[in-house]
C-alpha cells in the first residue's frame, strides 16, 4: 500500500478492494499527467482527462461514505492536485498551440521568401537570355555556305563575302596538220571575288584574275543603291549592252561564250545609273565609259583616247509577276553603245585584236595599221525565255565602226553583225534561269543522288564587213564569215560544282589562202571543264 | 459615241479618285508603356487626316525602353517621328545621327511635351507591407520593381523622384540621397530593360512588393487586372515626367512623309488629342483637358528634372552615363 494516500473504507465492496481501485485510478492519473505532454497534440486525450477526472470525486463518494475530516481533507488535496493537473495540461496544451501558430506563420513566411526567390531567380534568368540574346544580336555575324563565306555587322550595315570561281579546262583541237590550237589543259579562270557592303548603302566589288597569264583586274567598282530603282556605280566592269556576256561566268552554258559576243564590249572604266523599275518588271542601265574595242579575252584600265562612249542596256519581264508560269520567264530588250574614237593619238588602235573562234582561236584580224577612227555605235536585240528545265536566249549584233588604215590612207565604215541563239534543257527537273543552277538533289552516291544534268545547244555566227577585205583585213588568213555550232552536258553536282563537256564545230567562208592556221579548215574542238564557284 | 462618253467618264473620274487619294505610312518609335495611347491616338488622327487630306495615313508603332529605342533609331530604324519617355533620348538621336536640330524641342508647345505623366507605386492588394511613401520601399525586406536606368527611360525618371524626394527630405544632403537609393536599388532584385518589363514582372510574375511605375502604367494595370489585386501608392513627392515628342526631319524627308508627321504630332496639342491623353491615365497639358481628368488622379508636389538636377545632360552624365551614380551604386 503506498504511503501518504488515506485507506477508504468499504460500503458495497471490501477495503481491499477499494485500496486497489484507488491505486488503480491514482496510478491512472499519474499515467496520464505522464503522457499529456507527448500526446497533447492528440485531443482525444483531453477529453479521456475530463472524463477521468469527472469520474473520480463520483467514485470517492460512493466508496467512502464513512470517511472522516481526514479522508475530506485528502479528497480536497486530491482534487486540487487533479484541478491543478487539468490546469497544467491546459496550459500545455496552450503553449504547444502557440508554438505550432508561431511554427505554421513562420514556415509560411519561409514559404513565400522562397516563393520569391524562385520567381526572382527565374525572371532573372528569363532577363539573362533575353540580355544574351540581345547580346547575340549585336555581334557581327558570320556566315558559309553554298553562296560563299561571309561576315557582317550586327546591324548589317558593313559586310564583307568571299566568293570565287576556278575553272580547269581542256581543249582538244581535231584537226589536220595542227594547223589549229594546241591541245591543252588550261586554267581559265582563277579569281576570287570579294564585295561588301560599307555604311549600309555602298558596294563594292573587287575581282582579280589569275587564270591568265598576267594577273589583271577584271571588275573593281563601287556602286551606291539610293533604292533599288536608282543606283549609281563606278569603275571597271561589264560594260551594259551584250546579253551573254553580261552573264556570270560560273553560269554560262558553254565553255566558252558565242560568236555574237564577239562584237559588244567587254569590261570598261566608268559610271552608270542603273536600276530595277516596277519589281524587276523592267531594268535598266546607261553609262558613260572609256570605250572598249569589240569583245576581247583582256581588258584594259585606262582610256585610249581621250573621248568617251556611251553604253545602255534596257530588258522588259514584264510577265514575270504573272499568274501564268509558262509566261513569267519571257524577256526582251535592247542593248547599245556609241563613242567617237580618235584612236591613233597613241599605240591602242581602237578595234579589235581578232574575233575568235569558240576554240579562242583567231579567225578574223585587222591588218597593221586599221584603227578606230570616227564613230563606232553597236546595237544589240536580245531575248530570253526561261520555263521550268527550258531555258532559250539570243542576240542580234551589230557593230558598225569607222577605221582608217593610216599605212594606206584609207577609210571605211565598216558594218560587222553577228547572232546566236543558245538553249538548255534540264534532264533532273531543275528550274532553268540565266542564273546559277541548284540541283535538287546534290551528289552523294550513297544516297542515290547525282545532282543535276543539263543539255544544251547554240548555233551562232559572225559575218564581218565584205569592205573590210582586202584594204583593212587580209582574206587569205581571216576568215569574213564564222558559223558555229555547239552540243555539251553539264553535269551541277551542287551549287559549288560543275562538270562541263562540249563540242563545238566553227566553218568558215573565206580566210582559206595560203599561211592560214585558223579558217583553212572547220574548227573542231572538244571541251571540258571542272569548276568550283562559291 | 455616246457609250463611249458613258463609259469613259467614270473611268475618269476612278483614275483621278485613284490618282488623287494616297496612303502615307508612318513609323512612331515610342517608349514602353504608350501602346494603347498611341493605339487609341493613331486611330483619330487617321480619321482626321482622312478628312482634312483625303489620304489615308496607316501609323506603325515601335516600342521598348526609351534609350533602347533611341538608340535603335540612331543606328537605322526608320522612325518618321519619335516619342520617348525623356528628352534626353531625342537628343541623342540629334547629336549622335544628326537626325534633326539641336533645338528640335522648340518646334512644338511645351517644350514638345504635349503631355505629363508622374511616378507612383502599385502595390499588392491590402498593402501588406504598408508602403506609403518613398521612406517604406527602402526597408530592409521590402522587394522593389523596377527597371533599368540604363536602358528604361521611366527606370530614370523612377531613379530622380527618389533621389529627389531624399533631397528634400534630408536637408538636401546629396550624401544621403545617395545613401537612400542604394539603399533602394539594394531592395530591386531584378532589373528589366523597359517599363513594360517590369510591370510584367510585377503583375503577371508576382514579383516583389511595390512596383515603381508611370502613373499611366499603373492606372492601366488597375484597368486590365482589377481593383482587387493592386493598389496605387502616390508618394508625397515624385517627379514630373515629360515625356517629348520630334519629327525625325531626315527620315521623313526622306520618306516624303515630313507634312504628315508634322500634323500628326501637332495633333496631340488638339482637344482630341489631349482628350486621349487624359483618358490613357496621362496628365494633359490643355487646362480644359486636364481639368477633365483631374480627379482620376491623386494630389501629388511634383519636382521638375530642371529645377532638382539642372537638366537632362547633366542628370544623364551625372547618374546615368557609364561610371555614373547608378553603375556605382548599384551592385547586381
Amino acid at each position: 500500500m503506498p504511503t501518504g494516500w488515506p485507506a477508504a473504507k468499504p460500503t458495497t465492496h471490501t477495503n481491499q478492494d477499494n485500496m486497489k481501485l484507488n491505486q488503480l485510478i491514482l496510478a491512472s492519473l499519474a499515467g496520464l499527467q505522464m503522457i499529456f505532454p507527448a500526446a497533447a497534440a492528440d485531443d482525444t486525450v483531453t477529453n479521456s482527462a475530463g472524463a477521468a477526472l469527472a469520474v473520480i470525486p463520483a467514485y470517492t463518494a460512493a466508496s467512502s461514505p464513512d470517511a472522516g475530516s481526514a479522508g475530506t481533507a485528502e479528497i480536497e488535496a486530491l482534487k486540487k492536485e487533479l484541478r491543478e493537473l487539468g490546469q497544467k495540461v491546459r496550459s500545455l496544451e496552450e503553449q504547444q498551440a502557440s508554438a505550432r501558430q508561431t511554427n505554421a506563420d513562420a514556415a509560411g513566411e519561409k514559404l513565400q521568401d522562397l516563393d520569391q526567390q524562385v520567381r526572382i531567380l527565374g525572371r532573372q534568368r528569363e532577363l539573362d537570355n533575353e540580355n544574351a540574346a540581345a547580346a547575340a544580336k549585336a555581334l557581327p555575324k558570320i556566315a558559309a555556305g553554298p553562296g560563299g563565306f561571309s561576315f557582317t555587322s550586327a546591324d548589317t550595315n558593313f559586310s564583307l563575302a568571299l566568293h570565287g570561281v576556278l575553272q580547269v579546262d581542256s581543249r582538244t583541237f581535231f584537226a589536220n596538220d595542227n594547223l589549229q590550237g594546241d591541245n591543252s589543259f588550261l586554267l581559265r579562270r582563277a579569281r576570287p571575288i570579294l564585295q561588301g557592303t560599307v555604311y549600309r548603302d555602298f558596294d563594292f566589288v573587287f575581282v582579280p584574275d589569275f587564270g591568265g597569264s598576267a594577273v589583271q583586274i577584271f571588275d573593281a567598282y563601287v556602286n551606291y543603291r539610293y533604292s533599288p530603282e536608282l543606283q549609281l556605280q563606278a569603275g571597271k566592269y561589264k560594260s551594259p549592252v551584250g546579253l551573254e556576256s553580261l552573264q556570270s561566268d560560273v553560269n554560262i552554258l558553254f565553255n566558252e561564250r558565242s560568236l555574237a559576243t564577239d562584237l559588244v564590249p567587254n569590261r570598261d572604266v566608268g559610271f552608270e545609273l542603273h536600276g530595277d523599275l516596277f519589281n524587276g518588271a523592267v531594268s535598266y542601265a546607261a553609262g558613260i565609259f572609256n570605250g572598249a574595242p569589240d569583245y576581247s579575252g583582256s581588258t584594259t584600265n585606262a582610256d585610249f583616247d581621250s573621248l568617251k562612249a556611251f553604253a545602255g542596256r534596257v530588258f522588259f519581264q514584264p510577265l514575270k509577276d504573272s499568274d501564268v508560269a509558262a509566261l513569267k520567264g519571257f524577256g526582251f530588250g535592247v542593248g547599245g553603245s556609241y563613242e567617237s574614237d580618235r584612236a591613233w593619238t597613241n599605240t591602242a588602235t581602237g578595234v579589235t585584236p581578232g574575233y575568235t573562234t569558240d576554240g579562242q582561236e583567231r579567225f578574223f584580224t585587222y591588218t597593221n595599221g586599221v584603227v578606230g577612227h570616227g564613230n563606232h555605235w553597236r546595237i544589240a536585240p536580245q531575248g530570253s525565255y526561261y520555263y521550268g528545265p527550258l531555258g532559250v536566249f539570243g542576240e542580234y549584233v551589230i557593230s558598225d565602226q569607222q577605221v582608217v588604215n593610216v599605212n594606206k590612207g584609207l577609210k571605211a565604215d565598216l558594218q560587222n553583225t553577228a547572232w546566236d541563239v543558245s538553249g538548255s534543257w534540264l534532264l533532273t527537273g531543275e528550274e532553268a534561269s540565266s542564273g546559277a543552277v541548284v540541283p535538287k538533289h546534290p551528289f552523294d552516291p550513297k544516297r542515290g543522288q547525282w545532282g543535276a544534268w543539263q543539255v544544251v545547244g547554240r548555233y551562232a555566227q559572225l559575218d564581218v564587213d565584205n569592205s573590210a577585205f582586202p584594204r583593212f583585213a587580209n582574206p587569205n588568213t581571216s576568215a569574213s564569215k564564222a558559223q558555229a555550232w555547239s552540243a555539251g552536258l553539264n553535269w551541277y553536282l551542287n551549287r559549288n560544282i560543275r562538270f562541263n563537256a562540249s563540242f563545238s564545230h566553227t566553218w568558215f567562208n573565206g580566210g582559206n589562202g595560203t599561211g592560214s592556221t585558223v579558217t583553212k579548215q572547220p574548227e573542231n574542238v572538244l571541251f571540258t571543264r571542272i569548276q568550283l564557284g562559291f | 459615241m455616246k457609250i463611249f462618253l458613258k463609259l469613259l467618264v467614270p473611268l475618269a473620274f476612278a483614275l483621278a479618285v485613284s490618282a488623287g487619294a494616297k496612303e502615307v505610312k508612318l513609323l512612331n518609335v515610342s517608349y514602353d508603356p504608350t501602346r494603347e495611347l498611341y493605339q487609341d491616338y493613331n486611330a483619330a488622327f487617321a480619321k482626321y487626316w482622312k478628312a482634312k487630306t483625303g489620304n489615308d495615313v496607316v501609323v506603325a508603332q515601335s516600342h521598348g525602353g526609351s534609350g533602347k529605342q533611341a538608340q535603335s533609331v540612331i543606328n537605322g530604324l526608320e522612325a518618321d517621328v519619335v516619342t520617348l519617355a525623356l528628352a534626353y533620348d531625342i537628343d541623342a538621336v540629334a547629336s549622335q545621327a544628326k537626325l534633326l536640330p539641336a533645338d528640335w524641342q522648340k518646334r512644338l508647345p511645351d517644350n514638345s511635351t504635349p503631355y505629363t505623366s508622374t511616378i507612383v507605386f502599385l502595390v499588392r492588394k491590402g498593402n501588406p507591407k504598408q508602403i506609403k511613401d518613398w521612406d517604406d520601399i527602402v526597408k530592409p525586406g521590402v522587394v522593389v520593381v523596377t527597371p533599368n536606368p540604363k536602358t528604361s527611360g521611366g527606370a530614370r525618371w523612377n531613379y530622380l523622384g527618389a533621389w529627389a524626394y531624399a533631397l528634400d527630405q534630408y536637408g538636401h544632403d546629396d550624401a544621403k540621397a545617395r545613401d537612400f537609393v542604394k539603399r533602394l536599388y539594394k531592395n530591386v532584385p531584378v532589373l528589366d530593360s523597359g517599363a513594360r518589363g517590369a510591370t510584367t514582372t510585377f503583375v503577371e510574375r508576382g514579383i516583389g512588393d511595390v512596383l515603381l511605375a508611370w502613373e499611366n502604367e499603373a492606372y492601366l494595370a488597375l484597368k486590365q487586372f482589377g481593383t482587387n489585386k493592386f493598389d496605387i501608392v502616390t508618394p508625397s513627392l515624385s517627379i514630373l515626367a515629360e515625356p517629348p515628342v520630334a519629327v525625325v526631319d531626315k527620315l521623313a524627308k526622306k520618306h516624303g512623309t515630313a507634312d504628315v508627321a508634322q500634323a500628326y504630332l501637332e495633333y496631340l496639342y488638339s482637344d482630341e488629342g489631349q482628350d486621349i491623353a487624359g483618358r490613357n491615365f496621362y496628365r494633359p497639358r490643355d487646362a480644359k483637358a486636364a481639368a477633365k481628368y483631374a480627379g482620376q488622379f491623386s494630389p501629388v508636389k511634383l519636382v521638375t528634372v530642371d529645377q532638382v538636377f539642372g537638366g537632362w545632360q547633366k542628370a544623364q552624365k551625372t547618374h546615368f552615363a557609364d561610371g555614373g551614380v547608378f553603375d556605382q551604386i548599384f551592385q547586381p
